[in-house]
């Protein structure tokens, strides 16, 4: 066991299960509209928040509210409502940059975790902070050389947190960059009137740009994407990350799907326990580079963390470049749990033995599986169409809020 | 006429709404999202009606700026 922690992104009660079941010691949500994904995720209420603690408590995972877009007068009573619930489910600590959300925590004793937001870049703004936090993230624009220095100033100088303890120091390790210093944008409020630190950021630097001159010459530049960065990804680099001595490693990622969610967390479990065990190797970091590569990005790259002066940016197309994915086939009926049977309608497409498919739910997180048979009106078949109810053997409990998902190679 | 709905559950709470049509719009204090004044509520869709044409204007404003667009004006 290592005294990394893997800290995973829980945007939905599917993210949040199959977080818990790849390994995530924590997870961090958004509750209500003060989060920093207060659009692009479905977004938890102050209701779900004895269920998930319920989730993830007995489990040992931390929960880890964002409350940490800017906060106008108007939020207070939601901040404190948000803070005062938190408090009395036993979430673990609020992840604030608005010194109102940071101050009411630290006035109720909940933990304080510092956001990206807050763009700590330095040791003396860490020691402010440290006032009031015990975790901080810092910028991502950091290079390891930069983040090590921070960690050894911490360490040399013992700067504590209000529990008493070191601060611990957070980087992002997966997940989307932007193309502002730590999320700082405006381009989504300038063009849309959406604030992207309000949680409404409308992905402006995703789409294509031309660039043409006042006579409306079409420049020539190598990439449309100049805005895009690829998503940033420190698997094959996380011996050099661990090196630095940070305790927390963040995966990104609240806006995107459950598959997402335990792919990442399960290959950066992987990779930090066998970074512990002395087995970490050139062939194992193949190897996860291929399965992240089948869940949702834009191409990797490390960030920022080598020193590379220039972002590297999207390339070919906007949206998702993964290897695989996951096609509609319809919602899961029930479970014959002494047969260990679980009985599907397929409302589209169609299902063969052979197929690896995908089951997601609220309860169930993310499972995967593969056919080897089933039956469609009690007799074994090879294939299954739209409209026909199949049943086959899963390991797992099936629920009728489960959706089965084929997995397919991408095209391109 | 014109008849003002509200589609309040996803309100972020901006503030845009309250600035352009203050006379239409409150931010509420008990959870950080816009209110329509006056508004009848039915199935998360909150609605009233002004028969001051000359509101149409900041209205309007207020629907365009809603990042949400959960602002609708339609003058009758």
């Amino acid at each position: 066991m290592s005294s990394i922690e893997l800290m995973s992104p829980a945007g939905s009660f599917e993210s949040l299960q199959a977080a818990i079941d790849n390994g995530a010691d924590s997870v961090y949500f958004g509750i209500e509209q003060l989060n920093m994904r207060a659009v692009s995720s479905i977004n938890f209420t102050l209701e779900d928040l004895p269920e998930i603690v319920a989730r993830c408590k007995p489990k040992g995972i931390h929960t880890y509210i964002t409350l940490n877009t800017i906060l106008y007068d108007h939020d207070m009573t939601l901040m404190r409502g948000i803070v005062d619930e938190a408090a009395r489910c036993g979430v673990s600590a609020i992840i604030a940059a608005d010194h109102a959300a940071i101050a009411y925590a630290r006035q109720k004793g909940m933990a304080v975790h510092l956001s990206t937001q807050a763009n700590v870049t330095n040791v003396e703004t860490l020691r402010f902070y440290s006032m009031f936090a015990d975790t901080m993230v810092l910028s991502r624009e950091l290079s390891l050389n930069q983040v090590k220095k921070i960690v050894e100033a911490v360490e040399r100088e013992n700067i504590c947190g209000p529990s008493g303890k070191p601060v611990q120091v957070e980087i992002f390790a997966h997940g989307a960059l932007c193309m502002a210093v730590s999320g700082k944008c405006y381009l989504s409020l300038h063009t849309h009137n959406s604030s992207a630190n309000r949680g409404a950021c409308r992905q402006n630097c995703r789409q294509k740009y031309y660039v043409t001159d006042e006579d409306g010459n079409e420049l020539m530049i190598d990439n449309e994407y100049i805005m895009s960065p690829k998503d940033l990804c420190v698997i094959d680099i996380l011996d050099q990350v661990l090196d630095t001595g940070v305790r927390v490693l963040k995966i990104e990622g609240r806006g995107r799907s459950a598959d997402y969610v335990a792919v990442t967390t399960r290959c950066y479990r992987e990779a930090i326990d066998s970074y512990y065990e002395g087995t970490y190797s050139k062939e194992k970091v193949e190897n996860w580079l291929e399965r992240l590569a089948t869940v949702y990005n834009r191409g990797f790259w490390n960030g920022y963390y080598l020193g590379q002066e220039l972002g590297e940016w999207t390339e070919d197309h906007p949206g998702s470049h993964a290897t695989q994915k996951k096609v509609y086939l319809g919602p899961g009926l029930g479970y014959f749990p002494k047969a260990g049977i679980g009985h599907f309608r397929i409302e589209a497409y169609d299902l063969k033995v052979g197929d690896p498919v995908l089951i997601t739910g609220p309860t169930t997180g993310v499972q995967y599986h593969t056919i080897h048979e089933m039956m469609v009106d009690e007799k074994p078949t090879i294939a299954a169409v739209r409209g026909e109810e199949v049943t086959f053997p899963v390991p797992f409990k099936i629920r009728p809020s489960d959706k089965l998902y084929k997995l397919v190679q991408s095209e391109d | 006429m014109i008849i003002i709905t509200l589609q309040r559950d996803k309100c972020i709470g901006c503030n845009y709404c309250v600035e352009l049509a203050p006379e239409f719009f409150r931010m509420s204090k008990k959870d950080g999202k816009c209110t329509l004044l006056h508004a009848v509520e039915k199935k998360g869709f909150h609605t009233a009606r002004t028969p001051f044409e000359h509101a149409e204007e900041p209205l309007q404003a207020a629907a365009k700026a809603c990042p949400v667009k959960i602002i609708k004006i339609k003058p009758l």
